[in-house]
């Protein structure tokens, strides 16, 4: 099921479509700035299905000195493949320690290797590995990555356990991790397979899965290696961090600028992302009652979330205003419980269209991820449909007649026509690409240079455009003759015929506008990762914890002989 | 000396390099595929194009617009075809091509150039195109590709004529591979050279914006 249409003629509940917000509500940059992870999460995805396919797990090398320097590889097995994360663990001097991308040195870097490596294999690895964006893999790879210790746990870690001791739960809590990931590069960068070579494997079919496989790995090897550390620095003394405490421990990430074009230069992935999301919601909406235990799981997970969101800290004043409203609206969703029936009378819609009108958008999300978790057995086929082929939403149809295409622009998208791009406001920024860095970053246009180097990224700019020369033009001439003489309309025409069957393809926002805060595009791609703790560093950067609470390999998954 | 680069490295490169060569971002778009989809049949497509862009840099688009309305379709004036506009204005009226109708092309540059747009048009209809010049013929498919006749043909830098129609072929000789492809480093470095053209210097802005300028230390 690769495309929208199959899942759409395969949706065993087409009647919930009633119930589905519309892209207008959802396509807004400030609510998908406030989405949570969910049960269709890619993190969750990933990990229900190594668990349903019976997956196993091996720590097939560990040759890591007493200072915690060498390689790992961590093997997991499925039915058919195999996949190993090659692990470098490296001596890095505080003053290089950096979680930009233009970082040169890394605590340890990471590979994702199709199979099991052998020793020559792991010769290769390690000469380009550590070297990341200036070193190069190859296509029996399927991912690239690097992190850096968190300095401020690592070292309390290694005290309290080479002194026979646990870490302190509250410091370990405020920080999450151990590590801190930057990028994770796959889908052909620096040399990895190029996506098509295994978006035919069910196990990676859906988005993000090798990469996040890999970050899934890089977890426990972080804990491996501190209790290896420890145990070689406090000898007998030494213990491990008990388990319950362990699972409080995730892999954190640090992430800017860069990942944001990606939704934008995706729009049909976008969607189904977004149509999959929206889909699953309008189910549980569309339900006449809730049956007790559902009810209870919903009330498990409300308290959970509320427990969450009491170790959610960020000193950002963005987050820390959004984080006030999100714990006011857990004490309104309390109350509502405690006050409302959850059982008849199509429970879950009363409660969200309640929500809809008393809480911000950080609590109506919130109520979103949570109305999904009691029922993964009508919504986690939905998992099947966020991969999109991007080689067939690339055709134009040129020969739709100019008529048609208005069309399309005045029935979807008002929100761009409404803006006046001349204001100052209204054009503030430019997207482009640093020739220093080689990564997206955003511009002042009046205060700054380069907007001749200006990357189309401002879609609703250039739909107004695209509108204008589209009205000057003979209603019954196609598309294909209008494209003839107006070539600079041509990346616009494609997003727009896209919309007709990728209803959730565009952010319903203009990416140039003085206050456009791009961490609201980062934290919309994150939740569907799976990640949580979102905090903002500034308006363009964001960290995040991933993996917390998750299971471990050798807890999830049967030992490989 | 030569390396391999992935198909998805070979799309990046080529649409930068065509939109620093004067193509506007949609154009762009489609002559990195089309770089992409020969180099999935171990075609030089990332060469041609390179070699096309050179001769297209500093001109302007009005002199490669086809009279499309013309049988052949020509440009105005006396220069070949360019296969990248006139790839996606074919692939614009694959729809009549695929209703029967033949179109001939005059003079055109680099046609293999023009196989990956049909290429690309075959896998939307589901179909397949032929695209014939100098006793040479190719079936495109969506994800698949048939070379008969005079292969020397293949790369040749301009030619007199160019058919093109809908193929009654239902299976492709060879199939679209997703390895990496081998490449020249000298072509490489001219393809890096002109994609590196579309990114902005560095400026003190810059150099601070993405960060947050806190410590990482934590």
């Amino acid at each position: 099921m690769n495309e929208t249409t199959d899942c759409a003629a395969n949706n065993p509940m087409p009647e919930a479509a009633n119930y589905r917000r519309p892209p207008e509500v959802v396509m807004r940059l400030a609510r998908m700035g406030s989405f949570h992870q969910t049960r269709l999460s890619f993190m969750r995805a990933l990990l229900r299905r190594l668990k349903q396919e019976r997956w196993r797990f091996k720590r097939n090398l560990w040759a890591i000195d007493a200072q915690g320097f060498g390689r790992a590889v961590y093997t997991v097995y499925g039915p058919e493949r195999a996949y190993s994360l090659v692990a470098f663990s490296h001596h890095l001097p505080d003053d290089m320690r950096s979680d930009r991308v233009i970082a040169t040195a890394w605590d340890a870097t990471f590979t994702l290797f199709d199979g099991i490596p052998d020793e020559a294999d792991l010769d290769r690895l390690e000469l380009n590995v550590p070297k990341q964006e200036a070193g190069r893999i190859s296509d029996s790879e399927l991912s690239l990555s690097r992190a850096n210790r968190s300095v401020r746990l690592w070292q309390h870690v290694i005290d309290r356990l080479s002194a026979g001791l646990q870490p302190e739960r509250d410091q370990l809590e405020s920080v999450g991790y151990l590590v801190r990931t930057t990028a994770v590069y796959g889908s052909g960068k620096f040399g990895a397979a190029d996506r098509l070579a295994i978006s035919g494997r069910p196990e990676l079919s859906g988005p993000f899965q090798a990469e996040l496989l890999s970050v899934w790995l890089t977890r426990a090897f972080s804990i491996d290696l501190i209790e290896h550390i420890a145990r070689a620095r406090g000898g007998d003394r030494a213990v491990n961090i008990e388990p319950e405490l362990r699972r409080r421990i995730g892999v954190g990430n640090s992430t800017g600028l860069g990942m944001a074009p990606f939704l934008v230069n995706h729009p049909a992935l976008l969607n189904n992302w977004m149509m999959a999301r929206e889909e699953a919601f309008a189910r549980v909406r569309s339900l006449p009652r809730a049956e007790a235990a559902a009810i209870d799981e919903f009330k498990r997970h409300f308290e959970r979330a509320r427990f969450n969101v009491s170790q959610w800290h960020s000193e950002h004043p963005i987050q820390v205003e959004k984080l006030a409203l999100l714990n006011a609206d857990l004490e309104k969703m309390a109350a509502y419980i405690e006050r409302e029936s959850l059982d008849d009378d199509h429970p879950w819609d009363r409660f969200y269209r309640w929500a809809e009108d008393k809480l911000s958008l950080e609590g109506q999300e919130q109520l979103l991820s949570l109305m999904l978790e009691p029922y993964g057995a009508l919504v986690d086929d939905l998992t099947q449909c966020m991969d999109a082929d991007e080689h067939v939403s690339f055709f134009i149809d040129g020969s739709m007649p100019i008529a048609g295409l208005l069309e399309i622009v005045d029935s979807r998208c008002a929100w761009a026509l409404a803006v006046d791009y001349e204001q100052p406001d209204n054009c503030a920024r430019f997207w482009y690409t640093s020739a220093e860095k080689l990564e997206p970053r955003v511009g002042e246009r009046f205060d700054e240079p380069g907007a001749e180097y200006e990357l189309p990224l401002a879609i609703g700019c250039a739909i107004k455009q695209l509108h204008a020369a589209l009205l000057a033009w003979e209603r019954g001439s196609t598309t294909a003759e209008f494209l003839l003489a107006h070539p600079e309309h041509r990346h616009t025409v494609r997003r727009v015929q896209n919309l007709v069957s990728h209803p959730y393809a565009e952010i319903q926002d203009n990416l140039i506008a003085a206050d456009m805060l791009p961490i609201d595009i980062l934290r919309c791609k994150l939740s569907f990762f799976g990640a949580t703790r979102f905090d903002p560093r500034s308006d363009r950067w964001v960290r995040i914890c991933m993996y917390q609470d998750a299971p471990f390999p050798h807890e999830w998954l049967e030992g490989a002989p | 000396m030569s390396y391999y680069i992935t198909l998805a490295e070979i799309e990046s490169y080529l649409r930068k390099a065509a939109r620093a060569s004067g193509l506007e971002w949609g154009l762009a778009e489609e002559a990195g595929k089309a770089a992409r989809w020969l180099a999935a049949f171990d075609l030089p497509g990332p060469e041609t194009l390179l070699a096309h862009l050179q001769n297209l840099a500093g001109k302007d688009y009005a002199a490669f617009i086809p009279r499309c309305d013309l049988q052949p379709w020509q440009v105005d004036g006396d220069g070949p075809l360019c296969p990248i506009i006139t790839g996606a204005a074919l692939a614009d009226r694959s729809a009549a091509i695929l209703d029967g109708n033949e179109l001939t092309l005059g003079k055109t540059a680099y046609p293999i150039l023009l196989a990956a747009a049909l290429g690309q048009a075959a896998r939307f209809h589901r179909c397949a195109f032929s695209i014939c010049w100098s006793g040479l013929r190719l079936d495109c498919f969506g994800n698949g590709l048939t070379i008969e006749g005079e292969r020397d043909s293949l790369l040749l830098a301009e030619v007199d004529q160019v058919c093109c129609c809908r193929s009654e072929a239902t299976t492709p000789q060879q199939l679209a591979s997703t390895g990496a492809y081998s490449i020249a480093e000298e072509v490489f470095k001219a393809i890096d050279a002109l994609a590196f053209e579309t990114y902005a210097p560095a400026t003190a802005e810059s150099r601070a914006g993405a960060g947050a300028g806190l410590t990482d230390n934590d």
